[in-house]
């Protein structure tokens, strides 16, 4: 590979060193925060159902655990890279800390095509990574979860491995297991609901009642569909949504000036978040050309579908109404239109905030995996709220002293914070 | 009948009589139908139920009397009150029926009896008489059985007593026997036998020599009895030459032919299908099994009876003689509906069926895997039935309607439909309906059309005729008027304008087409008010769609769906059948729970049993509504829960629609199954001798076989011929590894993505540019007609180093989708095979191919990929920067008018992208009947009338039109009957003008689509495609505009009329 290309490794090192240096990082920690602390590379001999043999192989990197057990997801990919896998540790390490849970960053991952695969070479493939790093990762080591082409059951199946190897149970071992099996309930809300009580923070911030604001958002998953239910309870009134057409293969957006029925609009939606055009037209909504979400004359946008959307260009087209944009979606924005927004003065709570809903309710299914004791879905998204809520004060705390950009401020606040940890241990 | 004087209660009770008699014929025919009754046993039962069939049941009694033996029920005095009738066989008298009442009753017709009494007994000694010959014949042939048997061992001259006996009995068969004898001694080589055959013929001698000289004159014809003498001679020497079970088992033999000989003469003689069925059904009462007849004469009949009802086609013939059974045809001919002069050809969809049933039947025993196969009980028409329907009601003229010009002949379609809906139905034709409808009962059914020609062309030609379910409910006269309705409807769709227009451009029409006709019963369950299969599907035993390379074409592919099977057997792009491979089921076409929900079935076709509708509904609202009510429910279901997709358990109670899945899941981890699929698959295409496509339907319990046919590729599936004398120069890539059916004969643009480059990109945001771009390509190159050639992975999304970040909408116009991997040190990554959106391609009719440049014997011409002018930088200019990494080639431009041709053939595992003369579009198909004619250019060329028409009425400064360009497949010349057409308006006026303006060519949009319907036959709801672009958008290069003046593809400027 020649060393013009695009390194994600490299990518992620560049933006770590320029927040070092605004933090002015010791070059010692500068050293060590640049790499993974730990990486495991290994072999997975595995006996095909023809009865051939073929060998896979693995790998794990823990960039870092001075805040906890390392946290991330497993990929099986059948181009994966080191690389990305480095890349991808590092940014668990950060949010992790961002959200001041006290985990690490990991990443691991398999180079295999499980659209090639039958389901029991898959499960060996899992055992077979479990074997390999039986000793290396656990509930107060290395915390495993599902990632690009991995689900549930994949996490079963090395829970399983672990826990025969181990001669006991664990179930802390791994999270994104189903509810019943050592998952966490309110994990399908959390994410859309983390959201809201960001936007509700950095409304009070503004001084601004949710229930005086207008919203527009684009998706209609599962994220924007929580999203929406808990600003609505809020006061909040959505007046337009955009949802992909798998039929027309375009997104359309739908739009009602007093307000989109969340329920009326989710009971003509398929599983997929598309809505029904026809049946929408004739509930009175209007449809739009799927980038019309984002010209909307709303106080907040959130965009909760893909990345890349508020771009240079589009970024023109956002009414001067617009305060607050929360990132529902993982990087939507690009970095002119950063530059833009913060230029305009507006309110951008950022993806590793935002959207950490997530990764926080991962940490709580690990939690009462290791206590052995579950909690009620209130119980859950309620220690969620407040979890967000301090992560939201900090970041929007040191973006207003430093006047700085709120994406800067989580970052900055995510290497400190990872760092003094690193200093208490003694370790630089 | 009755006497109109009569008063009231005497017709009433005339009528009682008339049924008493009905029922008591009944009663006896019941009996004698009965399979091994003896005639002693049916002579008891028989005299039982005769007096409730007269007028005095009371003090009735009957007997009758067989070779000597009397027969009562009870005893009782015979009375002088008695009517007999005498039993006879042929012409021999065996014995009477009599009927005594035992007092003496008022006088009727003749004494106390009626005459419909009297041609009752004599109906009932006839109808005994029948059957004691039957019975006397079989028996006879059962005793030559045993004494064969027997004669093995002890009685070793029991030959001659045969023999003696025959010479008295049947003289002139005793002669035949010997002359038999004799020439089988001769060409056994007996000498003996030889000198006595010549002295027969005193002219033999000569004749043998006249024989090898090459006379221009016939031979003198000879006429010689056998004389007597020499019988006894024959066979003193064949007691010499032939053990004596030989010469017994011979003439046993020529004895048994000899009696069935009028079934050959049936068959091989074109008598009309009334007289083949009597002489089949005559044949299974005397014979009791095929062995009785030679091996020869066996075939003979056999190949005669498949050909008359089934197939002329020799490679059918082929493989059917080898299974079906002469009994075989006892069994279908009892359900075929057919004139007096009938001739009898089924058509191709039941010749399809009957012999794969036939297969599987007798293999299983082979292949214990394949289990019971069933296949639902059919009723056929014979294809000459609708001839005669047509006769029946004058439409002769009808038949001619194929020469009418194309345009004429669909706008006469709906009225040809109207009368033939309208039309009467022969008398014969209502009667068999009526049985069929008795027998096949009140399930729905289908009635399907098999064709003649269908037989002949193959698979390509299935699917131009109708098909149609009938719900089948109601009284009887109401189901019959239903399904009468739905054979003319089938009968009218052959003179519809599309199989019409098909066979005008494979040059059949003058063939001349009849249609038979299938009624099936619809397999499935009735559940609530619906009837519905469990599930259904279609099975290829080659599988042209590999989505991984471990899958072989041997590997079989099936598409599954719930309910009906018309889903699956259609490709219906925003739907999705579940795919699997049984020689490899563990390898899921989707392997997320986000794709399995994405492309699991959303659909099902049912049978609404309530408004004797086909239905379509929502597939996970009606499972859930069903329930495992439907029968196998369990093993088509998952349960999407959360993030995971489970199996359902017993425990699940109401499971929520949009929380079920179709996945057949159950179904293909169900060993028994898969395997069952997998060997009926690998069993027919070995003894078809040729891959074959099955449709089945399963109702939770059993698998039920509805058709199957070799399997032939849509057209533009089949096999290209890949030719091998193409100049170097004029390669652009060859392929040999993963290559699936196909051809694109003609594109005009190549869309490369250097892999080097793209490799190269440092950025992410740059790599997402390139798919953008290729988006925005997609867009503006002409439809189909270009290729996209991109590294690794086509829709990588995490990490799109590997591939170009592409969704499915970013690529739907392309033809063929290429993916190139190159070597990288010492390996070359794993290709997609399009996995992100393999379904979406499969439907769409995308090709796919991988090529690996790097491996031996591959030509990949970067050369000419590199080194072709660019015209990307022209067509998307904001993008200028990516030109180095991505190649937009004109073909036609930069190789002198040549276009790339991509022919692809899964059977030699080859593909080649070349540089060709667009005038050669090849004709050399692998199937000889599609002699396909070139797309003429009446499309296009209509199009473009229309439009300069258009242009030519537009008033510009009303609309405040500045320009109107046309550009797409109308200005391109390569419309098709169904292409929209695009304009491009130069628009410079108000926000009230533009809406005038589109409600203007709204207005003209519909109007050219309603001509282009009575043309073509497509109908789009619009043809017209209007872009408006403004003059900022033609000075920034945006939107559509940059199709003015565009370098390549640009649009066409149309003459406005002058202000």
């Amino acid at each position: 590979m020649s060393s013009g290309s695009f390194n994600p490794f490299e990518m992620a090192q560049a933006q770590f060193d320029n927040i070092a240096e605004q933090l002015d990082l010791e070059p010692g920690m500068r050293q060590l925060l640049r790499n993974p602390l730990r990486e495991y590379h290994f072999l997975i001999p595995v006996r095909m159902d023809d009865g051939s043999t073929q060998v896979f192989r693995g790998f794990r990197c823990q960039h870092n655990d001075a805040r906890g057990p390392s946290k991330g997801g497993i990929r099986f990919h059948p181009q994966e890279t080191i690389d990305t896998v480095r890349a991808l540790s590092m940014w668990m390490t950060w949010k992790c800390a961002t959200v001041d849970i006290p985990l690490g960053g990991g990443k691991g991952g398999v180079i295999c095509d499980p659209h090639h695969l039958s389901a029991r070479e898959q499960e060996q493939i899992c055992r077979g990574w479990v074997r390999q790093l039986a000793r290396n990762v656990g509930p107060v080591q290395d915390v495993p979860a599902p990632d690009v082409m991995t689900n549930a059951q994949h996490m079963l199946w090395m829970l399983d491995e672990y826990e025969h190897i181990h001669g006991g149970h664990a179930p802390g071992f791994i999270t994104g297991k189903p509810v019943g099996m050592g998952g966490s309930l309110g994990r399908t809300e959390a994410t859309g609901y983390g959201v809201i009580f960001t936007v509700r923070e950095a409304l009070r911030e503004l001084g601004i009642r949710p229930q005086d604001t207008l919203a527009s958002v684009q998706g209609f998953g599962n994220v924007a569909q929580y999203a929406i239910r808990l600003y609505n309870q809020l006061g909040g009134k959505v007046t337009c949504v955009s949802s992909w057409d798998q039929g027309d293969q375009t997104s359309y957006a739908f739009r009602k000036q007093n307000g989109v029925d969340i329920e009326e609009l989710v009971s003509i939606t398929d599983r997929f978040g598309g809505i029904d055009k026809n049946k929408a037209e004739g509930l009175g909504y209007q449809v739009l050309p799927g980038d019309a979400w984002i010209e909307e004359e709303v106080d907040i946008l959130i965009p909760a579908a893909l990345e890349n959307q508020i771009t240079g260009e589009t970024v023109l087209k956002i009414s001067q109404r617009v305060k607050v944009i929360a990132e529902g979606a993982n990087g939507p924005t690009t970095p002119e239109a950063d530059q833009v927004l913060f230029e305009r003065g507006v309110y951008l709570i950022p993806d590793v905030l935002a959207n950490a809903g997530g990764v926080t309710c991962s940490y709580f299914e690990q939690v009462q995996s290791n206590m052995n004791y579950f909690w009620e879905r209130d119980e859950v998204l309620g220690k969620l709220d407040v979890k967000m809520t301090a992560a939201f004060e900090a970041v929007s705390e040191l973006a207003k002293k430093r006047g700085i950009y709120q994406r800067d401020a989580a970052f900055m606040i995510a290497v400190d914070r990872v760092a003094r940890a690193c200093r208490d241990r003694g370790w630089i | 009948m009755t006497n109109p004087d009569l008063p009231i209660s005497d017709l009433l009770s005339s009528l009682k009589e008339r049924a008493k008699e009905l029922n008591c014929l009944y009663a006896v025919e019941e009996i004698l139908n009965e399979p091994d009754i003896s005639p002693e046993e049916a002579c008891r039962r028989i005299v039982v139920v005769i007096p409730p069939g007269w007028q005095y049941p009371g003090i009735c009694r009957a007997e009758i009397e067989l070779r000597g033996v009397t027969h009562r029920a009870e005893e009782f005095e015979p009375t002088p009150f008695v009517l007999t009738s005498d039993i006879h066989t042929q012409d021999e008298a065996v014995g009477s029926v009599r009927v005594y009442y035992l007092e003496e009753m008022p006088a009727a017709d003749s004494g106390p009896f009626l005459k419909e009494e009297m041609r009752l007994i004599k109906t009932i000694a006839n109808r005994f008489g029948h059957y004691f010959h039957h019975h006397r014949m079989k028996r006879h042939f059962g005793k030559w059985e045993s004494a064969r048997q027997s004669l093995k061992v002890e009685h070793r001259e029991d030959w001659r007593i045969v023999l003696d006996l025959l010479a008295r009995t049947d003289h002139s068969l005793y002669l035949k026997m010997a002359h038999m004898m004799l020439n089988h001694l001769c060409w056994s080589g007996v000498r003996p036998a030889e000198d006595l055959l010549r002295q027969s013929d005193e002219f033999r001698q000569a004749d043998e020599v006249d024989l090898f000289i090459d006379s221009n004159v016939p031979h003198q014809r000879r006429v010689h009895a056998f004389p007597e003498e020499m019988a006894a001679r024959t066979f003193e020497i064949a007691s010499d030459h032939l053990s004596d079970e030989e010469i017994f088992y011979r003439v046993q033999k020529w004895v048994q032919e000899d009696r069935l000989a009028f079934l050959v003469r049936a068959v091989e003689r074109n008598q009309s299908l009334a007289e083949v069925t009597d002489a089949i059904r005559r044949y299974e009462h005397i014979s009791t099994n095929e062995g009785d007849l030679s091996q020869p004469v066996r075939k003979v009949v056999r190949v005669s009876l498949i050909r008359r009802f089934l197939s002329d086609q020799l490679s059918y013939i082929r493989v059917a003689k080898e299974y079906f059974g002469i009994s075989d045809f006892h069994d279908l001919q009892q359900r075929i509906i057919f004139s007096r002069d009938s001739f009898g050809r089924l058509g191709g969809k039941s010749a399809g069926l009957f012999l794969a049933r036939q297969i599987l039947r007798h293999e299983r025993e082979n292949h214990p895997e394949i289990g019971e196969v069933r296949a639902p009980k059919t009723w056929h028409i014979t294809a000459d039935m609708q001839l005669n329907f047509m006769h029946y009601n004058n439409l002769d003229e009808v038949i001619e309607q194929k020469y009418k010009d194309i345009g004429q002949i669909r706008f006469e379609y709906p009225h040809i439909v109207h009368t033939c809906k309208n039309s009467r139905f022969p008398p014969e034709f209502l009667k068999g309906l009526s049985l069929a409808l008795d027998d096949l009962g009140d399930s729905p059914l289908i009635v399907r059309s098999s064709s003649v020609l269908e037989d002949r062309v193959g698979a390509a030609f299935s699917g131009k005729y109708k098909s149609l379910f009938v719900g089948n409910q109601g009284t009887k006269q109401e189901r019959i008027e239903a399904l009468l309705d739905a054979i003319a409807e089938v009968y009218a769709s052959m003179f519809g304008p599309d199989p019409i227009q098909y066979r005008t451009e494979r040059g059949l029409l003058d063939f001349s087409e009849e249609m038979g006709i299938l009624i099936q019963q619809v397999v499935g369950t009735k559940v609530g008010k619906y009837y519905l299969p469990t599930f259904a599907g279609v099975a290829f035993s080659s599988n042209e769609f590999r989505w991984s390379p471990r899958i072989s074409r041997e590997d079989g592919l099936i598409r599954l769906v719930p309910g009906l099977g018309t889903r699956a057997v259609d490709r219906l792009s925003d739907d999705y059948p579940v795919m699997f491979a049984p020689g490899q089921p563990g390898l899921r076409v989707n392997v997320s729970p986000d794709e399995i929900a994405r492309y699991s079935p959303r659909c099902m076709d049912i049978i609404n049993l309530e408004t004797n509708a086909f239905e379509t509904r929502g597939a996970g609202e009606l499972l859930a509504e069903l329930g495992d009510e439907l029968p196998g429910w369990a093993k088509l279901v998952s349960i999407q829960d959360e993030d995971r997709i489970r199996r359902p358990s017993p425990l699940d109670d109401e499971v929520p629609a949009d929380k079920l899945l179709v996945t057949f899941e159950g179904m293909m981890s169900d060993q028994a199954f898969v395997a069952q699929m997998g060997t009926i698959l690998t069993v027919l295409e070995e003894k078809m001798g040729a891959p074959v496509d099955i449709e089945f339907a399963h109702d939770g319990k059993h698998l039920h076989i509805l058709q199957c046919r070799v399997q032939s590729n849509a057209d533009d599936s089949s096999a290209s011929p890949i030719p091998k004398d193409v100049p170097d120069s004029r390669l652009v890539f060859t392929a040999n590894r993963f290559i699936s059916n196909g051809r694109v004969p003609d594109a005009t643009h190549i869309v490369y993505v250097d892999p080097e480059k793209y490799g190269e990109l440092a950025e992410r945001k740059d790599l997402l540019a390139v798919g953008r771009a290729v988006s925005k390509l997609n867009m503006l190159l002409p439809k189909r007609r270009f290729i996209l050639m991109g590294p690794g992975r086509w829709g990588s999304r995490g990490d799109i180093k590997l591939g170009v970040s592409v969704s499915y909408s970013d690529i739907n116009n392309t033809s063929v989708l290429i993916e190139v991997a190159r070597r990288k040190g010492n390996y070359t990554p794993d290709l997609s095979f399009g996995t992100h959106f393999f379904q979406d391609l499969v439907e769409a009719r995308i090709r796919y191919l991988p090529l690996y440049p790097d491996e031996e014997g591959v030509v990949f011409n970067e050369t000419f990929l590199r080194c072709a002018p660019n015209i990307f930088a022209d067509i998307l200019p904001e993008d200028a920067w990516l030109a180095d990494t991505i190649k937009v080639i004109d073909v036609t431009r930069a190789a002198d008018g040549l276009v790339l041709r991509v022919l692809m053939n899964a059977d030699l595992d080859e593909a080649v992208g070349m540089l060709a003369d667009p005038a050669t579009e090849v004709v050399e198909s692998l199937d000889r009947y599609s002699a396909k004619i070139p797309v003429s250019g009446e499309h296009w060329r209509w199009r473009i009338r229309m439009v300069e028409y258009i242009a030519a009425e537009i008033d510009a400064e009303k609309f405040g039109v500045a320009g109107l360009y046309v550009f797409g497949s109308t200005k391109n010349c390569n419309a098709g009957p169904g292409s929209d057409i695009d304009l491009l308006v130069h628009f410079a006026g108000t926000r009230e003008q533009e809406v005038l303006l589109t409600t203007w060519f709204d207005a003209w949009s519909k109007c050219l689509d309603e001509m282009n319907y009575v043309r073509t036959g497509y109908r789009s709801g619009g043809l017209l495609d209007v872009h408006l672009v403004t003059d900022e958008d033609i000075e920034h290069q945006t939107s559509y505009a940059v199709k003015i003046d565009a370098v390549t593809d640009a649009a066409r400027k149309l003459r406005l009329p002058k202000k």
